[in-house]
């Protein structure tokens, strides 16, 4: 063996500075800044000398002057391509930064539903494979493995090629369990809520509901810490808020009283809403309209005459009001049909036209149009009554659903195949969590006494959120992330509509910039956020 | 539930007075709580719903189904009241049985799970047609109102999943080369696994021979010269399917390890940062500087405030400057690890993998073209590289303190120090983590599909344009789902053994 003998350095011996770790360290520095920077030259330089290639009209300004400072005007000029999917108003003559826009809206969209549908997914099925009920824990298993070992680009376009698109036609749509959700090839049909004008004032009430329960809960708060005794810290509120949001929806209605109206022909002889129901059952010659589909099932009355003698309406399309209107027609049994326009001008022409018994709109937009047109003047204004929120029921017309809302084939397959992807690694997250709590706390938790929900709320999932939530945070991202497939199933995201800028513009280098900072602010957002809660619920060291 | 079966049980033995008392059964399996009446009455509603239901769609069956577990249920009630288990009776007493609204689940499992597989195997096997000819194909599923899967898209597309275009008469180059490493694994798992061959030379021989692998493989499957035994094969061309996803994914992980670890150590270094007073000094010059040359110009023909605004940008520079001192203390190395790191795990890798086609020419000087397949493989590895800087900074982290100051007293350079002491732990430590990563990158192959490289997936998307197999998508689909199932099940379950051998977590 070798001797060793340590090389204790002289008191008066000073380390040479070929050794000195303070001078190395800035000497690393140093030589780490010089290499990046010659690098980024070295790229700058090829940059620089493939853009005489690619010509240099990338950086035109306004004044027809070239200038790296004009790098993103590009953004202004006008994208002149289609989205199939846009939450605001896209035209292809809007600008290349609208359609970008409208991309991250996209991706915002699907990575929002997606992450509450994966996390809804993950928890349920996570809590599942802890069940005591072998087959449930099996299947959870199942579902876990398969999920995560198969790539989700594969199930993208398994789901979306090989499921989706080979749904049959619309007018065979599939009705799983009897429920108004209609799926076909085009896409997915399910119920949904349409704001009436009077959501507005109740969105107040809702509000004002909130800040009192918030407010009532820090009192009776404050009372606990200065009483003996339990007070319910969350069922006084909540009920609080309960009585704030049923009062303001009653009150809503109240004030929306002469917010829609109808105008009804002098011919059809309606004069209030209850008319209606008369004129048609006058039509018919039928004395109650409850037993319509007795009859028609019987055949005493065709399809084709009870269409005949339906109610006619006349509505501007996407108009609350035509929603307010069919769903109270529904509720009466009273058959309609509805023929609708794209402005309200138009529309009053096909109600002067004898189209319709009814026009269906705002009361102010309907006396502005009779105000305007002497020949309306003799018809009925019937004041319709109005909620703040109706339920738009999807319906087949012709060749089309109608009503309701709608996910596009795309959209489905992109949601769904993230959720049900990122929702297997939650599930395993959970599962983690929920182990990493000891035995001991549910054992004290029984001793004391609490309820099984009692524990769960109050031992159990604080105590495993503390777990749980970092790796929830990276499963997050990676939603957002993998959201960038959407290009797969022709999603227009973020990343989608960028490509198609890319192409379009000519100007890779200024898209990429744009693209990459945008997936990083929204990693770094939700990554802050998810910090914050976790350094909130985190154990306090002592 | 005891005191029903005590009751239950008093009456068996015809005891004086003894009656069934229900009352504690519902107590414990309904009225509970509100909840658990609830859960119980939604389960009945469904688990009838799903009986009628089943029982039009396939009647013999549910039958069935509904038989076993009525049959079983008497068993396990009967078991429980006697006291009498069977070995069965006993296991589904404790795992399926346990309660009302367990064997409600149960039942309704059951049911779903057989439509769910009666559905697969139909579709897979019954229905299914297995020949190659697509005329025969389509005859045997013509006969079906519902045709299952038509195999031989698949059988006859086999040789395509697997390598794609590789020419058919080099095939042994690849056949070689899973030679050259079953010959290596073998031995490797047997010297490896044991203590015996801690210090034996067959070790060094191993590692000699495995690090010679790459070079094994770029010769045989990349090849050389024209004429002589393993003519070049263009990738772009000849490399595809299983082979290339193989390719991608082992380059991927082997060629991002030595970045990863340069990395890591970069982002955990403590090296006395560059004072304050320098970077502030360089940085607010070269900020005067642009303020002068091009802001206030900038600010002369702005036109609107969001531009005015915009010409300010060289104050950002003093913003960086600002947050490079706060939050690295002027240490240029751990900023620029850290920057890269965050930059790429912040992006999706489809952008890079674009990157990589569209701006990486742009890069290069005029002229230098580059395959796609290199630079693909290139922005793969650049992309790993950041995610196992990360699993390796947790392998550091996991170190104690104590090996450092150990190292440090018994007189170990800086270099010594992370090559023979910490690194070995702390690599040893994120094995596992580095096998999961390999799994992802294994999945995440299938990316460059989309970029236009056809390896598994772009051949099952292939196949369904090939005119013999117009439309046939989800057979592929399924097949190469089942080759990444296997490959990625069986690497996790090699890692959870591996974690177990290495006792990480244990320490």
């Amino acid at each position: 063996m070798a001797e060793f003998t340590p090389q204790v350095p002289k008191p008066d011996e000073s380390v040479p500075f070929w050794r000195d770790l303070r001078v190395l360290g800035v000497l690393a520095q140093i030589a780490a800044i010089i290499a990046v920077v010659l690098g980024a030259a070295w790229l700058l330089n090829n940059v620089a000398a493939n853009l005489v290639t690619l010509g240099e009209s990338q950086f035109i300004c306004q004044d027809g002057s070239s200038s790296f400072r004009c790098a993103f005007n590009f953004l202004r000029l006008d994208a002149q391509f289609d989205i199939s999917e846009t939450s605001i108003a896209y035209d292809p003559s809007d600008s290349y930064s609208r359609a970008l826009l409208v991309g991250a809206l996209n991706t915002i969209k699907v990575s929002f539903f997606g992450i509450i549908l994966a996390t809804v997914l993950g928890t349920v099925t996570g809590i599942a494979r802890l069940s005591s009920n072998w087959l449930v824990s099996s299947v959870a298993r199942w579902y876990v493995d398969i999920i995560r070992n198969t790539p989700l680009l594969l199930q993208l376009f398994f789901l979306f090629f090989g499921v989706i698109l080979l749904l049959p036609p619309i007018r065979e749509a599939i009705q799983p369990f009897g429920l108004p959700v209609y799926l076909s090839q085009r896409g997915f049909e399910m119920p949904g809520p349409v704001m009436m004008p009077s959501f507005r004032t109740w969105l107040f009430f809702i509000l004002a509901g909130v800040v009192l329960a918030a407010v009532f809960s820090w009192l009776l708060g404050r009372i606990q810490q200065h009483q003996s005794g339990s007070v319910h810290r969350w069922l006084w509120p909540v009920l609080l808020f309960v009585a704030v949001a049923v009062g303001g929806w009653f009150f809503a209605m109240r004030s929306a009283a002469d917010n829609q109206g109808l105008l009804a022909t002098p011919e059809s002889g309606i004069a209030t809403f209850d008319d209606i129901a008369a004129t048609v059952q006058a039509r018919l010659g039928v004395d109650e309209l409850r037993d319509l589909d007795e009859l028609e099932a019987s055949g005493v009355l065709t399809e084709d005459e009870i269409l005949a003698a339906a109610l006619s309406v006349c509505a501007v399309r996407d108009d609350p009001a035509e929603v307010n209107l069919t769903a109270q027609l529904r509720r009466a049994n009273i058959p309609y049909t509805v023929s609708r326009n794209t402005t309200l001008d138009k529309t009053a022409a096909d109600f002067t036209g004898g189209d319709c018994d009814v026009f269906v709109a705002s009361q102010a937009e309907l006396a502005d149009i009779q105000s305007a047109q002497p020949e309306l003047a003799t018809g009925t204004l019937v004041p319709l009554a109005e909620t703040p929120v109706r339920i738009s029921v999807p319906r087949i017309e012709g060749l089309n659903f109608v009503g309701g809302i709608k996910m596009t084939p795309n959209f489905a397959a992109i949601l769904i195949g993230l959720s049900v992807y990122t929702g297997a690694f939650i599930a395993e997250i959970v599962r983690a969590g929920i182990q990493s709590v000891s035995k001991g706390q549910t054992e004290a938790a029984r001793a004391l006494g609490l309820s099984e929900s009692q524990r769960l709320w109050l031992i159990i999932l604080p105590q495993a959120l503390r777990v749980i939530i970092p790796p929830l945070t990276s499963q997050y991202l990676n939603l957002v992330k993998n959201s960038s497939l959407a290009i797969a199933v022709g999603y227009p995201d973020l990343w989608s509509t960028a490509f198609t800028t890319l192409n379009q513009s000519g100007r890779p280098i200024q898209v990429f910039l744009i693209v990459m900072g945008t997936y990083l602010s929204f990693s770094l957002l939700i990554s802050a956020f998810l910090n914050w809660y976790n350094q909130r619920i985190a154990f306090v060291e002592r | 539930m005891t005191t029903l079966y005590q009751n239950f049980q008093s009456v068996v033995r015809g005891e004086e007075g003894a009656q069934i008392n229900f009352r504690d059964f519902i107590r414990d399996n309904i009225t509970n709580s509100w909840w658990l009446a609830l859960a119980v009455l939604f389960l009945t509603y469904v688990a009838a719903r799903l009986v009628i239901a089943q029982t039009q769609a396939a009647p013999v069956t549910t039958l069935i189904i509904v038989g076993v577990w009525l049959l079983s249920v008497t068993a396990t009630v009967m078991g429980n009241i006697t006291h009498h288990h069977s070995r069965v009776t006993m296991w589904l007493s404790r795992n399926l049985y346990t309660s009302l609204a367990s064997t409600l689940v149960t039942l309704i499992l059951l049911l779903l799970v057989v439509a769910a597989l009666r559905g697969f195997i139909g579709w897979a096997f019954v229905r299914a047609s297995f020949s190659t000819d697509p005329e025969v194909a389509a005859e045997t599923l013509a006969q079906w109102d519902n045709p299952g899967a038509n195999w031989g898209a698949v059988i006859d597309n086999f040789r395509n999943l697997m390598v794609f275009r590789f020419p058919r008469e080099q095939s042994w180059r690849i056949w070689a080369l899973i030679l050259w490493n079953v010959l290596l694994l073998i031995p490797s798992g047997y010297v490896f696994s044991r203590e015996v061959f801690r210090r034996s030379r067959l070790r060094t021989v191993l590692i000699i021979l495995w690090l010679f692998t790459p070079i094994l493989a770029y010769i045989l499957l990349r090849g050389f010269g024209t004429g002589g035994p393993v003519p070049v094969l263009n990738p772009d061309l000849f490399w595809g399917g299983l082979l290339l996803t193989l390719i991608i994914a082992v380059f991927g992980i082997v060629a991002s390890f030595p970045l990863g670890v340069v990395l890591s150590l970069g982002r955990r270094s403590q090296i006395r940062g560059i004072p304050a007073w320098l970077t502030y000094g360089i940085t607010g010059l070269l900020t005067v500087y642009l303020l002068i040359t091009t802001t206030f110009p900038a600010l002369r023909t702005a036109t609107g405030i969001g531009q005015q605004l915009l010409a300010f940008w060289p104050l950002l520079i003093m913003l960086a400057a600002f947050l490079f001192q706060k939050y690295f203390k002027g240490n240029a190395v751990a900023m620029l690890s850290t920057v890269y790191i965050e930059v790429i795990r912040g992006v999706p890798l489809i952008t890079i993998l674009f990157m990589s086609i569209i701006l990486f020419p742009i890069f290069l000087p005029p002229g230098v073209e580059v395959l796609s397949t290199w630079r693909v493989l290139a922005a793969v590895a650049l992309f790993a590289a950041a995610y196992l800087a990360e699993n390796i900074r947790g392998g550091l982290q996991s170190i104690p303190k104590g090996q450092y100051e150990a190292a440090d007293a018994i007189g170990l350079s800086t270099a010594k120090k992370y090559r023979l002491i910490i690194l070995p732990q702390a690599l040893r430590a994120v094995i596992p983590a580095i096998v999961g990563q390999f799994i992802g990158l294994f999945k995440d192959t299938t990316l460059v599909a989309i970029v236009g490289l056809i390896e598994l997936l772009g051949v099952a998307n292939l196949i369904s344009a090939q005119p013999d197999w117009l439309g046939v998508r989800r057979e592929p689909y399924v097949f190469i789902a089942i080759i990444y199932f296997i490959g990625s099940y069986a690497m996790a379950g090699y890692s959870r053994r591996l974690e177990r051998q290495l006792g990480v977590g244990e320490r």
